[in-house]
């Protein structure tokens, strides 16, 4: 394939460059889609779900073609101890707000229709810098080729190489980032639906707080696909290094677990994942555009991880697109200054979905109460242990009960606070 | 393979696909890490890259990419740590993710 040529250079074939790549080759413009993996989604790890939204819009109909493993009919969030757990189940009736999915097809899948509209994909394929003019971004390196382009979009993940190539961000903390891994875990899918109290087909996400992260900054997820059970941990990067605890050591605590135990039994592990994930949302860069260069999904913080939900994937396509769109602008004006580019930012505030991001930007500090994943779960579970005992010695009403599990743990007054914290965060 | 059993970060590992890259792209001053009071490196890596015996030892064969190491290396460790990802086509591959 010649290198020469090309308007828009996207670096990244996962969901935020597919997305941009989409749509920029709808409208016409020569369009480099670059992917270092053998295929887009070989280096990519998720949990599990995808938010339907953002694909329709992006794909209309076709979107019904995405490699769904199962649409989640049935949320479920567990906080537990050791060996106690306290579950709560909500049955969702929209059939299709989301699904299950697996990233080797899915982002697989999405960058072969980026391909269909008309843009240039190349895989195995490392982008090492971009080509410098000054403050002004000319296009990207990639081994020995120099590929010269009016504009370059950084879709290239959390690792954000090229936004601080570009000086739109150091280095991020380590409190501002988390360590996630996962066990995929194969199991026949009546198991699964008679595991997870499920019809035929229907899919599950369930979140466990607690004992699992052993009281650091974290939790577990499980995730079922059509045949097996996506389960894993995700913990905050200051934490792990800061408690000297490996931070693939979660993965046993979780799997352990006697809940957990039940969902898994007898099921083959036939892969581990690792993956990081940027905790900081968008103020994780100076500002997501510059001279020729726009920065979209993870690897500008556009993802909103608030313990229950975990907006990643549909975040990365609508930020793909909103810089495709700011773009695609550019191109009329002939203009990709920083100065012209900078309406990506009031798209990314005004777009219904991404303002989420802004709404909720005291999520990450409210989650680094440490009392979330220790005083906190185990209250629930052994105020619930207590009210659910019948053994003769005489019962207490239920407001007594918290009261007297919360003595000794958490004052009334740090309770009230922590709840009016999670009341304005939320 | 039963799950109660519980599962080793080698059996774990043997489940990746790898494809070993030629060039080295993460290289550690292990001399910095003698004087590394916290060394981050060998708790947040889920694959053990790196190992502490006597001296910093690293292994990037298992390298799942993940980044963080040269995060907390410099934020929190002596700064050992230079880190880019493996050429285009090599490294890891997941199969699922
Ligand atoms: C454990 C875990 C659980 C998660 N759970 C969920 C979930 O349930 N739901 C959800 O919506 N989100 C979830 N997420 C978040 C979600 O995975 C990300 O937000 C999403 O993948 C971001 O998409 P992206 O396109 O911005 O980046 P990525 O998907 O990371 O894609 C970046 C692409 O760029 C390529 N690349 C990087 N550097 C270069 C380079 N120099 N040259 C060429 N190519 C390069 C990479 O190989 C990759 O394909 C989870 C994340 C983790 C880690
Ligand atoms: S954190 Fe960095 S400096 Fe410290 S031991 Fe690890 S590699 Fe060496």
């Amino acid at each position: 394939m010649s290198l020469e040529g090309f308007e828009v250079a996207v670096v990244g074939a996962g969901p935020a460059g597919s997305a941009a790549a989409i749509t920029l080759a709808r409208e016409g413009v020569q369009v480099l889609l670059v992917e270092r993996g053998t295929f887009p989604g070989s280096k990519n790890v998720f949990g599990g779900r995808i938010y339907s939204y953002a694909l329709k819009k992006l794909l209309g109909d076709s979107w019904k073609d995405a490699p769904v493993e199962r649409f989640v009919r049935k949320e479920g969030i567990t906080f537990m101890t050791s060996d106690n757990a306290f579950s709560v189940e909500f049955e969702s009736k929209d059939a299709e707000g989301s699904f299950t999915a697996k990233r080797a097809k899915f982002d697989k899948w999405l960058a072969e229709e980026a391909e269909k509209a008309g843009a240039s994909l190349i895989t195995e394929s490392r982008v090492d810098d971009l080509i410098m003019d000054g403050s002004r971004v000319r296009g990207i390196v990639a081994g020995q080729d120099k590929i010269p382009t009016d504009a370059v979009i950084a879709c290239d993940g959390t690792t954000t190489g090229l936004a601080r190539r570009a000086g739109l961000t150091s280095m991020l903390e380590p409190n501002q980032i988390s360590m996630g891994v996962k066990d995929v875990i194969e199991l026949p899918s009546e198991k699964i639906e008679e595991r997870l109290g499920l019809e035929p087909g229907q899919g599950a996400a369930h979140v466990f707080i607690g004992a699992c992260s052993g009281g650091l900054r974290g939790g577990g997820f499980l995730y079922t696909n059509q045949d097996s059970l996506a389960l894993g941990m995700v913990v905050g990067g200051d934490d792990v290094s800061s408690h000297k605890t490996q931070s693939y050591s979660f993965m046993e605590k979780l799997r352990q677990h006697p809940k957990v135990q039940r969902f898994i039994k007898g099921g083959k592990t036939v892969e581990y994942d690792a993956h990081m994930i940027p905790e900081a949302g968008p103020k994780m860069l100076s500002r997501p555009y510059t001279d020729g260069m726009l920065v979209a999904g993870d690897a500008a913080g556009h993802l909103l991880n608030n313990g229950y939900t975990f907006r990643g994937v549909d975040m990365a396509i609508q930020a793909g697109v909103a810089a495709a769109q700011t773009v695609l602008e550019a191109r009329k004006k002939k203009d990709y200054s920083a100065n012209s580019l900078k309406t990506f930012e009031r798209k990314l505030h005004e777009d219904p979905a991404l303002k989420d991001m802004y709404t909720f930007h005291r999520v990450p500090a409210y989650l680094r109460n440490r009392r979330l994943y220790t005083v906190y779960p185990e209250l629930v579970c052994s105020a619930a242990e207590a009210v659910y005992r019948v053994d003769g010695t005489g019962k207490i009403k239920i407001s007594k009960q918290l009261r007297l599990q919360a003595k000794g743990r958490v004052s009334i007054f740090t309770i009230i606070r922590d709840l009016i914290g999670g009341a304005r965060t939320f | 393979m039963s799950t109660e059993e519980s599962l080793t970060l080698d059996k774990r590992l043997a489940l990746v696909g790898f494809s070993k890259d030629a060039e080295p792209f993460i290289v550690v001053d292990t001399d910095k890490c003698n004087h590394c009071e916290s060394k981050p490196c060998l708790y947040i890596c889920p694959a053990e890259v790196y190992a502490w015996k006597d001296k910093l030892n690293y292994n990037t064969e298992g390298c799942m990419e993940t980044g963080a190491c040269l995060i907390v290396c410099h934020k929190i460790g002596a700064g050992a740590i230079s880190w880019k990802y493996p050429s285009g086509g090599k490294g890891v591959a997941f199969k699922l993710g």
